[in-house]
């Protein structure tokens, strides 16, 4: 490294944000693929202690002295990915998840870009699904029936989630800039408000009056995102290729646009933003905010296309999401194959609960592993990075002094760093 | 916001409260008919022993998060550790009884359940400690695996989510020796809630262990230059927020409800969470974290009895007056300073 000690901060942190987001990226995809191997790897031992506590009348094999056991972990992993993509209805299936995952863990990426944890998406997606069918269902009376209401109402449909989503994200980024109140607790709590909120407003003063669950009125069948390519009453092609291309802005908006570096100095050099005449606390609201808004899109693609009306048990697309983001090492590109990844493992685990009677959660404990294995190697790097570059931060870890962002915020990993 | 600011609120807070209290007995004493006075009456020692019910699991979880956070080890994953012993003590409990145990059944379900939470606590560690995670990602990974591996072995073990029910653990009753006088009877884990409390408090102030875990969370390097290693000691604060833990999910299972819930977010429903915001509220202090845990768990207890009374609040919306209480808390008054070391790693010097 060359000397850089008369260099301004914003030209010292460009320079650091550039290399460590370039020159990281193929590092980035060895470790998220060897957290996969390795989750894998646990995965086949749960599968396998599972198998031997559970009973079943013909078992797979035994081992004498052991006793015997339920489950082959290789068919199970097999049976997971088969089940993705056979029969043909199941890609419909995968394919569905992977749009509503891209528009969650997208929104988990912005957030993360800015250096902000949001474990809150869940209810950003609950709250902003519960928008598009209220916005949707009050408007459809007024407009003609057809394309072009067709149109007007999905229209309709995503800027309210959006926007309702968007609000809800500011809340805790707010509370974040101008309370100091960590946003790892607010957006989790924030989840139960949101769920509760929903819940009341619907059951109270928007249920069906025909139906016996709480859930609103269905929207009108021309407001539905409608199949294009695949005979699916539950996917859309219109949706994956809109998510992608929001996948792709997304990176463009974060690479190549005053704001997108803006966030991303925030979240990787805070006191660097400050210097460079970032506002941190008006970044810190519009990035949530941000975040918030992809969430609710993720709830208003849930409505039009999946549910075609608000009701209760949205599945944890928002916690999911968190899972993408990390895989994709919180890159807007890296979150399409994490998407269709964890889109495949959804499906595929109705398979292995349907022909193996492994039970479905089985996916739930792979997301965790996942996780906790990206967590360590990704700190392996960050140290390896820092001794490289030793002189680029200021080496708080070692002397216990001070540090340079000392909340216990969730502000410190899983970025680009 | 300074700190004496934070402080001058949250006496604010408190003193609020007392006059709210005071108002209320006033409203009680003087029109007895009004509704506010039936809700103020209920207010009466059995509210006061189902809100100490209440309070178990996130008291312990505070607990826990104290001893962790102190030494310097961020530990978010305390609802993954509830959620881990309170399947642990239904599983082992039903399991080794055959399904209806006995009482001593239940305290071996107990055990177990505390062990499976000190084990998970020492992966955690060993993680953070010696792989250098990401505290808050690991963390994270806790809960996540907790959250998904006890609803997979719930349908492993009993076909479905939930468990079948079981007995709880009998009322514990401390009475006048040799006489038929009882002073009071409770539910153990509330007794050993009441004990851990003062102990914590009392280990953290006045110990040399709690002053090497305040060293190895504040300043790890003066630590390790009079002598004590900082990896042990962050061990012992992460393996003791796994024991408290373990207490709490324990409790929370065979205390109160006789049963493994594992939907949605299973039976444990954020109260990890909340105990996390419990000890930030209570700024470090165990005292003060069971001060708040208790308010969390009387707004619990209160929204209960309120459905009970037949009060026409849809009690979805009953329900999140806790969670949002925690965000009102933590944007003013709840913000306390974290250790300086916690989050970060720390290499000994003579490695």
């Amino acid at each position: 490294m060359s000397d850089e000690g008369g260099d301004s901060w914003q030209e010292r942190a460009d320079r650091a944000l550039a290399r460590l987001v370039d020159a990281s990226a193929f590092e980035r995809i060895l470790i998220s693929l060897a957290a996969l191997a390795m989750s894998v790897v646990v995965g086949a031992v749960v599968i396998l202690v599972s198998g031997w506590v559970a009973t079943c009348e013909s078992p797979v094999f035994s081992v004498a002295g052991i006793g015997s056991f339920c489950y082959d972990p290789i068919d199970v992993y097999v049976t997971l990915f088969k089940g993705a993509i056979w029969p043909s209805y199941n890609v419909a299936i995968t394919l569905k998840e992977t749009t509503l995952l891209l528009f969650t863990g997208l929104s988990v990426a912005v957030a993360f870009r800015a250096g902000l944890f949001n474990i809150g998406t869940q209810g950003q997606l609950v709250l902003g699904a519960l928008g598009t069918a209220m916005a949707v269902l009050w408007v459809a009376p007024v407009v003609p029936a057809g394309a072009v209401g067709a149109l007007i109402l999905i229209t309709v449909g995503l800027l309210a989630g959006a926007f309702v989503g968007g609000v809800w994200g500011a809340i805790p980024g707010a509370l974040k800039a101008y309370a100091d109140a960590n946003e790892v607790i607010t957006t989790i709590m924030l989840n139960f408000v949101a769920s509760g909120i929903a819940f009341t407003l619907v059951s109270e003063v928007f249920k069906d009056p025909e139906s016996q669950t709480v859930q609103t009125r269905a929207i009108p069948g021309f407001a539905q995102l409608r199949p294009v390519f695949f005979d699916s009453t539950v996917f859309s092609m219109l949706a994956l290729v809109g998510a992608l291309v929001l996948a792709a802005g997304i990176y463009w908006m974060l690479n190549g646009t005053s704001f997108g570096y803006d966030l991303r100095t925030s979240g990787v050099q805070p006191e660097a933003a400050e210097y460079g005449g970032v506002e941190s606390k008006k970044t810190m609201v519009s990035s949530m905010a941000l975040s918030g808004a992809l969430g609710g899109l993720g709830g208003a693609v849930y409505v039009l296309m999946v549910a075609s009306r608000w009701r209760t048990g949205i599945p944890s697309l928002g916690f999911d999401g968190i899972t993408v983001s990390i895989l994709a090492g919180n890159n807007p590109l890296g979150v399409i194959p994490a998407a269709l990844l964890f889109g495949a493992l959804k499906t595929g685990s109705l398979a292995i609960e349907f022909q193996l009677s492994v039970p479905k959660q089985l996916v739930g404990v792979l997301r965790g592993l996942i996780i906790l294995f990206i967590a360590m190697p990704e700190f392996f790097r960050m140290v390896g990075a820092r001794f490289r570059f030793g002189d680029e931060r200021p080496t708080v870890a070692t002397d216990g002094g001070e540090t340079t962002d000392g909340s216990a915020g969730g502000d410190q990993g899983g970025d680009d760093r | 916001m300074s700190y004496a600011d934070r402080s001058r609120k949250r006496r604010l807070l408190a003193g609020g409260t007392a006059l709210v209290a005071v108002a209320l007995a006033a409203v009680e004493l003087f029109f007895p008919e009004s509704p506010v006075s039936e809700i103020v009456r209920i207010v009466d020692a059995n509210y006061v022993k189902s809100v100490l019910r209440l309070a178990v699991p996130i008291t312990f979880a505070a607990l826990g998060g104290i001893f962790a956070d102190k030494s310097g080890v961020i530990n978010i994953g305390l609802e993954g550790l509830l959620i881990i012993s309170a399947f642990t003590s239904i599983a082992v409990a039903g399991t080794i009884s055959g399904g209806s145990p006995t009482q001593l059944q239940l305290w071996v379900g107990f055990l177990a359940a505390v062990l499976s939470s000190v084990l998970f606590a020492l992966l955690f560690a060993v993680i953070c400690i010696e792989f250098k995670a990401d505290q808050v990602i690991a963390g994270l990974a806790v809960w996540l695996i907790a959250l998904g591996l006890a609803p997979f072995a719930s349908k492993v073990i009993w076909g479905q989510v939930n468990s079948p029910p079981v007995a709880t653990l009998s009322d514990w009753t401390l009475g006048v020796p040799f006489t038929d006088i009882s002073l009071f009877t409770a539910n153990p884990p509330v007794v050993m809630m009441l004990v851990a409390v003062p102990l914590a408090w009392y280990v953290l102030n006045r110990t040399a262990f709690g002053r090497w875990i305040e060293a190895s969370g504040e300043n790890p390097k003066a630590l390790d230059t009079v002598g004590v290693d900082v990896r042990k000691v962050r061990y012992s604060g992460v393996l003791l927020s796994g024991f408290f833990s373990g207490i709490g999910g324990a409790g929370l299972a065979l205390g109160r409800v006789g049963q493994f819930i594992g939907g949605g977010a299973t039976m444990v429903n954020g109260r990890g969470w909340i105990g996390i915001t419990a000890f930030l509220f209570g700024n470090y202090n165990p005292l003060g974290a069971f001060g708040a845990s208790f308010l969390f768990a009387s707004l619990d207890a209160l929204q209960i009895r309120l459905q009970q009374l037949g009060y026409s609040i849809p009690s979805e919306l009953i329900g999140i007056i806790p969670y949002v209480t925690v965000i009102v808390v933590l944007a003013f008054v709840g913000h306390t300073r974290s250790p300086s070391a916690a989050g970060e790693h720390y290499e000994s010097g003579e490695e």
